[in-house]
């Protein structure tokens, strides 16, 4: 076997195989588990049932049919009717309803009510009760003429080409390539992060001097950025499997999952942008862990690279209202900008194939360049010990170079 | 032809002069010692040696011309600073390092094996390397240098840090090596040790040569003008002795110069004294070290000595 895969394997083994990163793989699930939890428990908590009371003088719901079940996690709201509005005023006082709402005789023709209320009404309840008076005012429809005029417009917007297409219902198809962004972010850094690391103990414990008469550096530096991208990549696959698995055992229980969908541009958007993107940061952590003394320094430097990462988020307004715009192409092609510009913009637009293909190329090419520099940070700063190799130390001219230059 | 040569070496860090024309070679089969106090270049000459670090100027050959990636799995290099993986398991780790050697893993843990249980560190090879004693990691670290049977093996100060059980364990390993035909490159500030295990040396200061051939050839050039003497008798006057004085239960009398030590023994003889012991006194290389390293006495020549 190739040092560089033993490397690798090595590099691996010594991370996957910890409790370390067990915890780590496990922790992001969890966390969105939770945030999810805690969304439903605050909307849960959100939820007053205390009735609505309601006074109708345009006689619409003198026989009414009864208010359409909310949605989950939405609990029903029992609508209470008033003779009149001092019977509703005292009950409201009383606490015995959260508000009344009183139709005016014209209800039906000018469509204006009023609510009364003395806390603010939570959109929830009112929402039931409008639901409660559509359901009413179309009480004499065709029982699925009406509960589709309930339900609302469901548009289709279609690319030109028909390649592509968005609908309302379908946001969870958008949603997912900018969480999909972050997962990757938080892979990308997490296997930077112990690639550094590893460099840097190496460093630290001596171990260095005796891998590099082993193995030669570049072999060592590649087989390290092999094994740790392949860390992060682990730790991808295992959050997909995470996500995908409970999408598809969830699909027929909720709405939102059913018209889920990835597109094989999208994928193909990922899997171009992001994966040179991993090996970008990997090769650059590497560097940062070749050139500095301890992981402390190398973990305030990293913050370099993981800045530019997230300015296409911080952005992601302008990124949304004009995604053909010239600082959307520009943060397209930007490295370490690009991956998640490019998802973003591949959920709201047409990105031409030029674009994708200009991106990837700029991408790989900065790797190429990322991995050189990384190879000759090691070389010049392995064994440096307690001194850190200046910027201006790691693009001057060898020596030898130099001496050649002068003959 | 040698199996190492160093050939008129520089290598300087920013204004920082390491080494200076240093040269140096040995044959196969030897144990060559490598000397010089803190600081003198003698860990820099190793890692140009070791292709570490390109040389400014010079030139290297080792296992027969220029450095390259197979010659690697052929040397085995235990450096001053020791280096082992912390966080796994000694066996894993001694597997890692025997496989970028180019071993095969049956091989690697049949002779891990073998070492570990030599070394006492049989019970310790599933513990965490950073759970070892000191000691125990120096041990480790031998085991990791010997593992692929190197042609070449490079040890620097391979005594720190060990009891004098131990100490003796790794001299007697590093004696076996020889025996074999292992070419070896000492590298200590430990002159006993020295003395005891080379033939040749190279002694390195301020980034320069100071001393370099066989260590017998150099004691007899320290050696200056002087004969120890060991007798039960009282020793009278002798002619062209300067002065005496006590060594070990034995006397060193320092001639005169233009006297020469056959003239002392016919005078002992002469005298009817028995003389239990008459050699010609030769300095310890700790004594030749000192004198090399804080400078010679008056009057003697400074430039580096060279014995073919």
């Amino acid at each position: 076997m190739s040092k560089l895969w033993l490397v690798a394997l090595h590099e691996y083994h010594r991370h996957v195989f910890t409790r370390r990163f067990v915890f780590g793989l496990l922790s992001v699930p969890l966390v969105i588990i939770l945030l999810v939890g805690l969304f439903f428990l605050i909307i849960s908590m959100e939820n007053n049932t205390t009735p609505i009371g309601y006074v109708d003088h345009s006689g619409l719901l003198s026989d009414p049919l009864p208010a359409p079940t909310p949605t989950a996690p939405d609990r029903p709201v029992p609508m209470i009717p008033f003779a009149n509005e001092s019977d509703a005023r005292a009950a409201l006082n009383a606490g015995r309803i959260q508000a009344y709402y009183v139709l005016p005789t014209d209800y039906r023709t000018s469509g204006s009510l009023r609510v009364v209320h003395i806390d603010q009404l939570k959109s929830s309840a009112s929402q039931q009760f409008y639901a409660f008076l559509g359901a009413n005012l179309l009480k004499r429809q065709d029982p699925a003429v009406a509960a589709r005029l309930v339900k609302g417009a469901d548009i289709t917007v279609q690319s030109a080409d028909g390649s592509r297409s968005f609908s309302s219902s379908d946001w969870f198809s958008f949603v997912f390539p900018v969480i999909a962004g972050i997962g990757f972010i938080i892979a990308m850094f997490t296997a930077g992060g112990y690639l550094m690391q590893a460099v840097v103990e190496e460093k630290e414990n001596r171990t260095m001097e005796v891998i590099i008469t082993s193995v030669s550096s570049d072999q060592f530096m590649a087989g390290k950025i092999v094994g740790d991208t392949c860390v992060g990549l682990t730790q991808i696959a295992a959050w997909l499997l995470l996500i995908i698995v409970p999408i598809l055992v969830g699909r027929s229980s909720v709405p939102f999952l059913q018209t889920f969908r990835l597109s094989s541009q999208t994928l193909a958007v990922l899997a171009c942008t992001m994966l040179p993107s991993f090996v970008l940061v990997a090769a650059l952590m590497a560097a940062i862990g070749a050139t500095v003394t301890e992981a402390r320094e190398g973990q305030q430097m990293t913050g370099l690279i993981s800045l530019p990462i997230w300015i296409p988020y911080m952005l992601i307004g302008l990124l949304m209202s004009s995604p053909n715009s010239s600082l959307s192409l520009a943060l397209s092609l930007i490295p370490l900008t690009a991956p998640v510009a490019m998802l973003v913009r591949d959920s709201l637009t047409i990105l031409p194939a030029w674009q994708i293909a200009l991106s990837t190329a700029i991408q790989i090419l900065c790797v190429l360049a990322a991995i050189w520099l990384a190879g000759r940070a090691f070389r010049l700063g392995m064994l440096r010990y307690g001194k850190r190799l200046s910027w201006r130390e790691l693009f001057a001219r060898p020596v030898s170079h130099r001496k050649k230059l002068v003959e | 032809m040698p199996i190492v040569e160093l050939s008129h070496i520089d290598k300087s860090f920013g204004p920082v002069k390491a080494v200076e024309d240093v040269s140096f070679s040995l044959e196969k089969g030897e144990l060559f010692g490598l000397l010089g106090p803190n600081g003198a270049g003698k860990t820099t000459s190793l890692r140009v040696m070791l292709d570490i670090f390109k040389p400014d100027a010079g030139s290297v050959s080792v296992l027969g011309g220029a450095m390259t990636e197979s010659k690697k799995d052929r040397i085995g290099y235990m450096p001053e600073e020791r280096g082992l993986y912390q966080d796994i398991p000694l066996e894993r780790c001694l597997a890692y390092l025997g496989a970028l050697k180019g071993m095969r893993p049956v091989d690697v843990k049949r002779r891990a094996e073998t070492y570990l249980e030599r070394f006492d560190l049989a019970a310790y090879k599933n513990k965490k390397v950073k759970e070892l004693s000191k000691g125990m990691q120096q041990k480790a670290q031998v085991i990791a240098t010997l593992l692929h049977q190197p042609e070449l093996l490079i040890v620097d100060e391979p005594f720190s840090g060990l009891d004098p059980v131990n100490t003796q364990m790794v001299k007697d390993l590093l004696v076996e090596q020889h025996e074999q035909g292992v070419t070896i490159i000492l590298c200590s500030h430990q002159m006993h040790q020295v003395e005891e295990l080379c033939q040749r040396i190279v002694l390195i200061d301020h980034g320069k040569v100071m001393l370099y051939g066989g260590l017998d050839d150099i004691r007899r050039q320290f050696s200056g003008n002087a004969v120890l003497v060991r007798t039960p008798a009282e020793l009278p006057g002798l002619p062209g002795v300067e002065r005496i004085e006590p060594v070990n239960g034995a006397v060193k009398l320092h001639l005169l110069q233009g006297t020469d030590p056959q003239s002392i023994l016919q005078s002992l003889v002469a005298r009817h004294l028995p003389v239990e012991q008459f050699e010609v006194a030769m300095p310890t290389l700790d004594e030749i070290f000192i004198r090399v390293v804080q400078g010679p006495p008056q009057g003697q020549d400074t430039s580096q000595e060279r014995i073919a």
